[in-house]
């Protein structure tokens, strides 16, 4: 059993050593802990979109969304679409973003949190495969496991909440697209926000 | 919790209501920034430009970003609330500092302290003895480990005089101007490559050369990896970015222990360059004459050259040094013609090399181009002036082995060589003076490749050279020249004032580059080497005693040289330039200057309108217009689809400009717009950061 974790440990590094996140290409495999204790790998939810999103509760580019709203508003209309959304935090111990599972809790309760799982990536192994440099950072992946969009959440680099209104949504566009089994317009952009506190 | 809440306080309130001078956000009792405005100028004057410097002085450990922030983080920007007819330049950024932090993310910033500058154009109807209040708010991102984004609403209120003066922090904006990116080309090759998506620069080595750093500026979406600087044992440097090309960046470097920098476009080398720009105007290449047309025109050109203003007084020491000549026997004759006609080869076929040294290093270089360096000219000048005041007699030069200063000693004295640097230095006058058939010939010439452009040059020096040939092959017809004689001497002092002429022209040269200052500065230190040469001309004849020579010698060298380090080193150099930059006369685009008159017309008949709105102290506009508008492929685009090309040029305070720049809802230069063909009511306005590719995809949408 431990010969067989380890195993499984050994090849999942490697494959996320090979990986880079290109679109186009298959996403790179990962299983994390939620912060309810439960484990999920992306291989799960093949067969549905799977939307991933860099957080960091403390960082004022992911307040923007969180504080006003606007990404709860934007979890709970797709994940009621069957798409699957996850939360990843790539904060290592100490730094900003990083909480027990026990503290996480009660914050995502208080700020209603509307994701399949908020997910907890300590040591960063999951944020380095994907490459993820700034929260927020959006990635989508189809149901045959393929990115079809990486980069930021919208074309307003700002932390300001007031400038959500009037900006392109991106990840609402290319699902958008991709549902309706059109090809993604905006597929890649260059994502804002504050750097990943790995 | 209560802590945390105290933080959150202190956070928010970033200090709301009346503006100060000085501002600061603060997060636990510590000043994370600090901004206030600085003035280059204590008073301002009317329409005259002048620098606000945004000074952000940060918290030790915390970092505030670049124009391009990296991986994470966003750029300060500033909103400014101008008083009505003032004008705003974009910020100019100095060079930042590269960051890595944990997980491969690279950053720029600045920590300590940044001045962001901004050019400010004042309003030209403000009434000395009054005050202005300029206002911005300014918001930034300001991170340690953590990020935290800040704002300041910060203003300045300063007086208004008839002249301006400096306040005491035009030192401090001086300095951070030097370290803003340069819109020239850098001083040195950078030569890149491009292959599998990575782009490759290659800076040969050199002791004055650095500390070499890049920093990409990509255009929206473009995406860049980490710039990877690597310097070879020899000394050389080489700069590898992941990104396709092109690719805007500043390169940075420490050249003679000063920090410099540079706008500069990653692209592959000349080769693609010259591929694009044929590509692109077939009609540029076939409106040009054929080969042996071209070669004529030069010949014609060159001989041309003898009659210009600019070399009638070399052309009257020519005469001169024949007339000295005539005594000798005809194949002596013959030989001198040679001789000086292998100088004028010389100089154009070394010229020649030089420009096509120069186009195989991608550098755009027009004819000429050696009278737009400000040094050059100065040196002309100044060996000019002491030939002239030799001519006169102010003094005599006796020691073997002088320069160009006496020609006609040289021809007479030391035979070949002297008529051979008497070709060289005639032609070296003529360049400037291209005529209209030597202007298409060279035309012709640069689009051409090496070995044409020698030959172009080898024709022009032909022409140039071929009356002295024929004259000194038909040495007959010296004898209509006059006898030597007495009147030699009366001949020899009035020949100095063609020569005095030649001076006020090449100060008419330095005036249209260096402005007022300039033409002063060059004038005193022309005066000092008067005076130097009239002590060595009075005190070192052959009379003196050793003693009284060796000191005149001494006091004559003092004076040209202390007049050499206090006129040039300080009063020159410093000159500024004038509005009319001598690359902008050398313009190739035919711009119509601007009026709202003029482009109601042109909008009325339908034409498609191409509208530049710019101003000399705008580097960004400089470095769009270098890069991205005057290239061959647009200038081709804009001649094809005859679309109208207007300069409005904002140098200096123009109310009509303004309220163009208003109707657009613009405070500040760089801008353009273009106006379709037929459809003056649907305006494409381009982004203030130009690639070629941007202006003629827009320029493509005019038809």
């Amino acid at each position: 059993m431990k010969l067989h974790l380890i195993a499984t440990a050994l090849l999942f590094t490697a494959t996320m050593a090979i990986a880079s996140p290109e679109v186009g290409k298959p996403a790179p495999a990962f299983t994390l802990t939620d912060s309810n204790g439960k484990s999920h790998s992306l291989s799960d939810f093949k067969g549905k979109f799977v939307v991933l999103e860099w957080v960091n509760l403390g960082c004022p580019f992911v307040k923007k969304f969180y504080d006003s709203g606007e990404m709860q508003k934007l979890q709970a209309a797709h994940t009621g679409k069957d798409v699957v959304w996850l939360s990843i935090c790539s904060s290592a111990e100490g730094k900003q973003g990083h909480h027990t599972p026990a503290e996480l809790q009660a914050k995502l309760e208080s700020i209603g949190y509307k994701g399949t799982g908020y997910l907890i990536d300590a040591d960063g192994t999951v944020g380095k495969a994907y490459e993820a440099r700034t929260t927020p950072e959006m990635f989508v992946i189809n149901p045959e496991g393929v990115l079809i969009y990486k980069g930021a959440i919208d074309d307003k680099p700002s932390t300001d909440s007031a400038d959500i209104a009037a900006a392109r949504n991106f990840v609402a566009a290319a699902l958008g697209e991709a549902t309706s089994g059109q090809a993604v317009t905006t597929a890649e952009t260059k994502s804002y926000g504050c750097s990943v506190k790995y | 919790m209560f802590r945390s809440w105290l933080t959150i306080l202190a956070v928010t309130i970033i200090i709301c209501g009346t503006p100060h001078a000085s501002v600061a956000q603060v997060l636990d009792g510590k000043t994370l920034v600090k901004a206030e405005l600085i003035s280059s100028a204590r008073a301002i004057a009317p329409g005259e430009t002048f620098y606000i410097g945004l000074k952000l002085t940060m918290e030790p450990g915390w970092h505030t970003y670049w124009e391009y922030p990296g991986d994470a983080g966003i750029p300060t920007k500033i909103k400014w609330d101008l008083p009505p007819g003032f004008g705003a330049g974009p910020i100019e950024w100095p060079i930042p500092k590269a960051k890595l932090e944990p997980g491969d993310i690279e950053v720029y910033g600045y920590s300590g302290e940044v001045v962001l500058l901004i050019a400010i154009q004042p309003s030209a109807d403000l009434a000395p003895g009054t005050e202005v209040t300029l206002r911005a708010a300014a918001s930034w991102l300001v991170c340690e480990e953590i990020c935290i984004p800040g704002s300041a609403k910060v203003e300045i209120t300063l007086p208004v005089a008839a002249t301006a003066s400096a306040s005491e922090f035009a030192k401090t904006i001086a300095d951070w101007q030097t370290r803003v990116p340069s819109a020239e080309p850098p001083p040195f090759d950078v030569a890149w490559s491009e292959s599998e998506g990575l782009l490759t620069a290659q800076i040969p080595a050199s002791t004055e050369i650095q500390d070499v750093r890049f920093f990409p500026l990509p255009g929206d979406n473009q995406s860049v990896g980490h710039p990877i600087v690597t310097k070879s044992p020899d000394g050389a440097y080489s700069v590898k970015v992941k990104s396709g090309a092109p690719l805007r960046g500043v390169i940075a470097a420490k050249v003679n222990g000063e920090e410099r920098s540079w706008l500069v476009v990653a692209q592959s080398g000349a080769a693609e360059m010259a591929e694009t720009s044929s590509d692109a105007s077939p009609g540029l290449i076939e409106a040009l004459p054929p080969l042996w047309q071209a070669l004529l025109f030069g010949f014609l050109g060159g001989i041309i050259l003898n009659l210009m203003p600019c070399v009638l007084p070399v052309i009257s020491l020519k005469i001169f040094g024949f007339i000295r000549q005539a005594g000798d026997d005809p194949r002596q004759i013959l030989l001198h013609g040679v001789a000086f006609s292998s100088g004028i080869f010389f100089w154009f076929l070394g010229l020649g090399a030089v420009i096509v040294a120069l186009k195989a290093s991608g550098t755009e270089v027009t004819w000429a181009f050696q009278f737009q360096n400000p040094m050059f000219i100065l040196v002309i000048a100044a060996v000019v002036f002491v030939f002239a005041l030799n001519l006169c007699g102010v003094f005599e030069l006796t020691l073997p082995g002088k320069a160009v200063g006496t020609m006609s000693d040289l021809s007479g004295k030391e035979g070949f060589s002297g008529s051979f640097f008497q070709g060289v230095f005639a032609t070296l006058l003529a360049t400037p003076c291209t005529g209209p058939f030597l202007g298409t010939a060279l035309g012709f010439a640069f689009s051409q490749p090496g070995g044409v452009v020698m030959a172009m040059f080898g024709s022009i020096a032909l022409g140039m050279a071929s009356p002295y040939l024929l004259l000194s092959a038909r040495p007959g017809w010296m004898k209509f020249l006059p006898k030597p004689g007495a009147w030699m001497e009366k001949l020899k002092q009035f020949m100095a004032f063609p020569l005095f002429a030649t001076l006020l022209w090449l100060l008419s040269i330095l005036g249209g580059q260096k402005g007022i200052d300039g033409i002063l500065w060059t004038s005193a230190f022309l005066l000092s080497l008067g005076l130097a040469v009239w002590i060595y001309g009075a005190f070192c004849g052959p009379l003196s005693s050793v003693r009284t020579r060796i000191v005149a010698v001494l006091c004559a060298l003092g004076v040209a040289v202390g007049g050499g380090w206090f006129f040039i080193g300080s009063g020159f150099l410093a000159a500024t330039a004038s509005a009319q930059s001598a690359a902008e006369s050398k313009d190739a685009i035919r711009w119509q200057p601007f009026s709202q008159a003029l482009v109601d017309e042109l909008l009325a008949a339908g034409k498609p309108v191409f509208i530049d709105f710019t101003a000399d102290w705008c580097i960004t506009c400089k470095f769009n217009e270098r890069t991205a508008i005057n290239t061959p492929a647009v200038r081709a685009l804009i001649e094809e689809l005859g679309v109208v090309p207007v300069k409005a040029d904002w140098t200096n305070s123009n109310p009509e400009i303004t309220a163009a720049l208003k109707a657009f809802g613009r405070v500040g230069v760089p801008f353009y717009v273009i106006y379709p063909a037929g459809r003056a009511n649907e305006p494409i306005t381009l982004p203030e950061i130009l690639t070629e590719s941007i202006v003629i995809e827009a320029l493509k949408k005019s038809r």
